[in-house]
């Protein structure tokens, strides 16, 4: 997108569910902003709400406290302008491939929808596929389709939530230089989730660090490594350690956590 | 469950499982021409076989089992739809789901067959009594097995047409229906079922035409072999309906993982 | 001020209560107004009324009575028959190769076919009657039995060879205890098919008791208070006693879990 679209502004937001009668607290004064076309992760252990962040993004969540803006407008609902792709690759079951890449596009008019279908499914490496499945996809190329099912719509944000968390490690990789080059062709804005680090550095322009119990933001760290990323390079690891100390996983063995 | 038994079946079986009935058949046939057992309380396989023959070169094969299958459709049609339109409404509407609840496992406990004597009071043997009748049998699983498909619409895909913005028809029909239908054709199998066997209780109640029928003339007329051939018509119709709604389901499911295949 | 508290289990009682309170409040209603169409509906205080004269008189008890040693028996008989010609298919290949299309193919025909034939065969008596309540519960616990042997774990077979266990030992200390939740499933089943086939057997082999009977006579006398009366002791005398069995299966299968942990 050329012009600033695709910014998303967080302010003061706070969330807390009820629990038995009793309000736990799940987001405690998250204030983020991202630019427009942008990749920012959000990392965190289990349980510090990041999911939850992502929702109230995706409003599926309401009933909280605080702003969310997507280009300076109040989040009501789910809406077009905001793609998601989800850690289960959530593809419909009785729909084949090119129809659950389809299924945001069900006003368009049957041309322009094939013509969507065949432009996104290429863009995923998937052409070929349309008339399979999902049950006949592996797990890699299922979340393919969802992330072409996300893109077909042109949303502005694409809401990532832990979307290689089931993939093995190789296929995993592989997905992320994939993310990496959809993202750099579409030019728009990724918020993804994850708890791998890892992931988040390769990835990232920012990587928000959140802890736990209530969930807050910790730290923001800026990763400004030119593209494409080495995984090994010394710069890499500098920055792994410097989010690795944030959850106090020590500098003295860096790697325990890496393997 | 029997054709998966018959597939699992070898050659060597295959043979066993046609010469063991065969083996049946001939001692059966034996025993009567031996006198063993008298022709007027077990009829001889040949002679069954001389029955259904002759019943359909006289056309009055055709013309009951077309009778019976006339008003199982009609009653079908009518409890199903009812069925599937009343679960639902239930799965989808909370307050409906606490009014006809309630009502609808109250009135499971009755066993069908006890409306019937009502039934016959309020609406007389005709036509019409016969079909809703048989609209009432396919009606209860029909119920149940739509309400629990639809109210077993995982929470995911509920998610995903939020997201994408699916609303009231399109999400019922893209969502909604599609994925609860397994159970809905589970439900259309046992609503199916159940209305064969209820067309043919209402046939031996009272009527003129009919496989019911055949069984009930031919036990008046005291002939052994129409009620004989009555009941394996009965068996082979209700067999054939749930074998073609078998295989129509085998065509409707191809985005089914097949689970056989899984296994062998 | 002081909020009236109510149990989660009231409130759960009181919703359960109130639709059928409105239901029977309505039909009340509907007859009060005189719609035409009531013309012959009675009253639900009618057939209250009906149900106080059924409970002063000896043949309504009598009715219950006949009508549930008929199930039983029947039932029971059924069980027992379904519960080894399972156990039997489900122990040898043989028996099934034999046995399993034979009893496929007769299952194909709905319990009401046999009707006609079974009179024919034994006439309008109590053998018929209860010959086909047995058949209606044979079925499902056939079925549900071979399933069960067939389905024990391969392990639990493993171990059991280990320990040298053969033959009744191993059917009765394996075996039976691993097809046991399947085999109640098909006892529960057996049950409410014999109850439903009980009116089948009730009303199209005529009999002099029965509660059934007492359907047919009313509907003989159009009575419909009478019938209603029928419909409902069926419906509540089936579900107490699918509760009934429900806690006796859990009861046995969970004495059966403890005492082989123990």
């Amino acid at each position: 997108m050329s012009d600033n679209k695709g910014t998303l502004e967080i302010r003061n937001l706070s969330k807390s569910f009820i629990v038995d009668n009793n309000p736990l607290q799940i987001l405690n004064n998250i204030s983020l902003s991202v630019s427009s076309g942008a990749f920012v992760t959000i990392v965190g252990s289990s349980g510090c709400g990041k999911t939850t962040l992502l929702r109230i993004m995706l409003g599926l969540e309401n009933h909280y406290t605080g702003e969310a803006l997507i280009d300076g407008k109040q989040i009501i609902g789910p809406g077009t302008d905001r793609g998601i792709v989800f850690q289960d690759h959530r593809l419909l079951p009785w729909l084949t491939v090119g129809e659950n890449v389809a299924f945001g596009l069900d006003k368009l008019k049957q041309k322009e929808k094939k013509f969507l279908v065949d432009e996104h499914l290429k863009l995923v490496g998937l052409n070929g596929f349309e008339s399979a499945y999902p049950y006949q996809l592996s797990g890699g190329m299922a979340q393919r389709v969802a992330i072409a099912r996300a893109l077909a719509n042109k949303p502005e944000i694409l809401l990532l939530d832990e979307p290689l968390g089931a993939l093995d490690a190789l296929t995993r990789m592989y997905m992320q230089q994939e993310l990496e080059r959809l993202w750099l062709l579409e030019k728009i804005t990724m918020i993804m989730v994850t708890h791998d680090i890892d992931e988040a550095i390769y990835l990232s322009d920012k990587v928000v660090i959140m802890s736990s119990r209530p969930g807050v933001i910790k730290k923001i760290i800026d990763v400004q490594l030119s593209r494409p990323r080495d995984r090994a390079s010394s710069d890499f690891m500098r920055i792994k350690a410097e989010i690795l100390q944030e959850f106090h996983l020590g500098t003295e063995y860096p790697f325990a956590y890496a393997i | 469950m029997a054709k998966k038994f018959l597939q699992r079946l070898g050659l060597k079986d295959k043979l066993l499982a046609i010469i063991v009935p065969l083996l049946v058949l001939t001692a059966w046939q034996g025993a009567v021409s031996q006198k063993l057992c008298s022709e007027l309380i077990l009829t001889p396989p040949l002679t069954l076989l001389k029955t259904l023959l002759e019943l359909a070169q006289s056309g009055d094969l055709t013309l009951n089992i077309l009778a019976s299958l006339k008003r199982v459709m009609i009653g079908f049609l009518f409890g199903g739809t009812s069925g599937f339109v009343v679960g639902i409404l239930m799965a989808l509407s909370p307050f409906l789901n606490r009014i006809f609840g309630p009502l609808i496992k109250a009135l499971q406990q009755v066993p069908e067959f006890a409306w019937m004597p009502l039934i016959i009071m309020f609406l007389g043997i005709d036509e019409f009594a016969k079909y809703f009748f048989v609209a009432i049998g396919a009606f209860y699983p029909m119920v149940l097995n739509t309400y629990q498909g639809v109210s077993g619409v995982p929470e995911k895909y509920h998610e995903l047409a939020r997201v994408f913005e699916y609303k009231s028809f399109r999400y019922l029909f893209k969502v909604i229906i599609p994925s609860a239908l397994p159970s809905i054709i589970t439900g259309i199998r046992l609503s199916l079922g159940l209305s064969w066997m209820f067309v043919v209780g209402a046939e031996l109640f009272g009527s003129d035409s009919g496989v019911g029928y055949l069984m009930t003339w031919g036990r008046s007329v005291f002939q052994i072999d129409l009620v004989m051939a009555g009941l394996i018509l009965v068996g082979v119709i209700g067999f054939a309906m749930n074998f073609l709604l078998e295989r129509a389901e085998k065509q409707f499911f191809l985005w089914r993982e097949p689970v056989e295949g899984r296994h062998a | 001020m002081k909020k009236l508290h109510i149990s989660k289990k009231t409130k759960r009682i009181l919703g359960a209560i109130a639709v059928p309170i409105v239901f029977i409040a309505f039909w009340q209603l509907f007859i009060l107004a005189g719609s035409p169409s009531a013309r012959f509906l009675p009253s639900p205080y009618k057939v209250l009324q009906k149900f106080v004269i059924l409970f002063s008189e000896p043949t309504y008890s009598h009715n219950i009575a006949v009508s549930l040693q008929r199930v039983m028996i029947g039932f029971f008989i059924g069980t027992l028959a379904g519960f080894l010609f399972g156990l039997l298919m489900g122990l040898s290949k043989t028996a099934e190769k034999i046995f399993a299309p034979f009893f496929h193919a007769v299952r194909q025909v709905p319990m009401i076919g046999w009707i006609p034939l079974i009179i024919m065969l034994f006439g309008m008596n109590e053998l018929p009657r209860v010959l086909i309540i047995s058949v209606a519960a044979f079925y499902p616990i056939t079925l549900n039995t071979f399933s069960g042997v067939r389905n024990v774990p391969r392990e639990y077979l493993e171990l059991a060879s280990v320990y040298g266990i053969k033959g009744i030992m191993l059917i009765r200390k394996i075996i039976i205890p691993a097809a046991l939740p399947s085999i109640t499933t098909g006892i529960s089943l057996g049950l409410a098919m014999s109850w439903s086939v009980l009116m089948v057997a009730e009303i199209f082999i005529q009999t002099a008791f029965g509660i059934g009977t007492q359907i047919q006579r009313g509907r003989d006398r159009f009575d419909i208070a009478l019938v209603l009366a029928g419909i409902i002791t069926v419906g509540v005398l089936g579900y107490a006693m699918t509760v009934l069995v429900q806690k006796i299966l859990t009861a046995v299968e969970r004495g059966r879990v403890i005492s082989t942990v123990k």
